[in-house]
């Protein structure tokens, strides 16, 4: 996880992001927010970076986020200065400011006509269907959001944000088997992507645990394994792994049955052994980073008071440090 | 770039230069003594003295300290494999990129696939603010 302003604010802890925009005032009076297009000016001052620009938009992100109008205002008045009104993304980041300001009803319903309005002109303005679709079901009106966001992976299906955005929502309303198969489509358009693989795993495993389908416990295996083979000492797979291969799971099952992708279900020797590897990993990755140790700690906390609580609750009591 | 090898490369860059000069004063006091001897005698003395091998052994060595300090400016290797590199991310953080003055690398963007996880373009701006305010109430 990054503190860099350069990084978008989303997934950014509370604390770090009422730190970035409390920095909104220096950064904004830093920089004079006039774009010369001269040759002249242009040779003396220092040259633009793209990162201004995204230092910008993420500021401005972090700055709705903490409740800072008004930086938040003054972020998005450089960069309509720099690229116009007319760019798609300023438009939404627009939008984006007049949701956050909205109070009511039917201030939001306004927006949606807008933006109803802009895609009359452009039905494939991107971030606008973004916006719309958030929009949507923020407000609660769930399946005309899925239905924009349907048509959206229409006009540009290789969009893997918009694919992870579906199957979040279908995961969101219990609908499993639609949201395992957009997040296999995810994993389509970026295959070497960890996180997703354990994100499949771990739908899988509500999806199995919730219909008793045993074929999808061992896929939710196949899928844990896979992000382990990824990504080295990856906690969330390591996780997964070991609730995914206790035995209750599997129980049942023939052996000589293979699963969906004629994956065979495995045996009980192998979930033992991987069920083994699982814990003593978890054990180290646990031990390390609560020692401190240096190179150990990028974990998140919560993931490893998680952990920790998951092995104490399997060894029956035995206290790991 | 840090101070040991800035300072080594500058260094071995002043040597070079000094070697670079020194030869050039040889090869004048060549062309003079050259030019001084011809006027005395109608034959050319024939043997013209080579470069004095200390400059020569400057050079070289002014060459190899150049190239020290240029190695010794280079930042630590990044892992080739891609879940070595992913593992590092993971386990790391940002304390594992960080360039030689301590700061963190400019293209070093955390896990790429984040995204896809907390979707910047779907963000829903108002439960945000709502669940903010809950925490800054709460501290």
């Amino acid at each position: 996880m990054s503190s860099s302003l350069l990084h978008p604010p989303s997934y950014l802890p509370p604390a770090v992001a009422l730190r970035h925009s409390q920095q909104a005032p220096s950064i904004l009076g830093k920089t004079t927010g006039a774009i010369s297009t001269s040759l002249f000016h242009s040779l003396l001052s220092a040259p633009e970076t793209p990162e201004l620009w995204i230092t910008y938009e993420n500021l401005l992100l972090s700055c709705l986020r903490t409740g800072d109008d008004e930086s938040a205002h003054q972020c998005l008045g450089r960069l309509v200065n720099r690229f116009g009104d007319d760019n798609e993304r300023i438009m939404a980041l627009k939008g984006l400011i007049r949701e956050a300001g909205a109070s009511d009803a039917a201030t939001l319903d306004a927006i949606l006509k807008e933006y109803e309005e802009i895609l009359r002109d452009n039905p494939t303005n991107i971030p606008i269907l973004k916006r719309r679709v958030a929009l949507l079901r923020s407000t609660g009106r769930i399946s005309e959001s899925v239905s924009t966001l349907i048509s959206l992976l229409d006009i540009t299906p290789t969009d893997a944000e918009a694919w992870a955005e579906l199957a979040d929502l279908y995961f969101s309303h219990g609908l499993y088997s639609q949201a395992i198969y957009a997040l296999e489509e995810v994993l389509v358009l970026q295959p070497n992507a960890w996180n997703i693989h354990a994100r499949l795993g771990e739908i899988l495993f509500v999806a199995a645990k919730s219909s008793d389908h045993l074929g999808q416990f061992s896929e939710a295996l196949k899928r844990f394994s896979r992000s382990i083979e990824l990504c080295d000492d990856y906690l969330r797979g390591y996780y997964g792994l070991k609730l995914a291969s206790l035995p209750g799971h599997h129980q049942g099952a023939p052996s000589s049955r293979t699963g969906s992708d004629g994956f065979a279900v495995p045996d009980l020797a192998t979930l033992s052994k991987l069920d083994e590897m699982a814990t003593e990993k978890l054990a180290e990755i646990v031990r390390r980073s609560s020692a401190g140790e240096k190179g150990w700690q990028g974990y998140d906390e919560a993931e490893i008071k998680a952990a920790r609580e998951l092995l104490e609750s399997v060894s029956g009591g035995a206290v790991v440090r | 770039m840090t101070w040991i090898s800035k300072f080594t490369t500058a260094l071995g860059l002043l040597l070079l230069a000094d070697a670079c000069y020194s030869a050039y004063e040889h090869s004048v006091l060549q062309t003079h003594r050259a030019a001084s001897l011809s006027s005395l005698t109608t034959s050319h003395s024939g043997a013209t003295t080579t470069l004095p091998i200390d400059i020569t052994i400057e050079t070289i060595i002014a060459t190899f300290i150049v190239c020290l300090g240029m190695v010794l400016s280079t930042s630590k290797l990044r892992p080739i494999q891609w879940r070595v590199w992913a593992g590092k991310i993971e386990r790391e953080g940002e304390a594992g990129f960080l360039s030689s003055s301590g700061e963190v690398e400019k293209d070093y963007v955390g896990n790429p696939f984040q995204l896809l996880e907390s979707r910047p373009g779907f963000v829903d701006i108002r439960k945000q603010r709502k669940e903010f305010a809950v925490w800054a109430k709460g501290q």
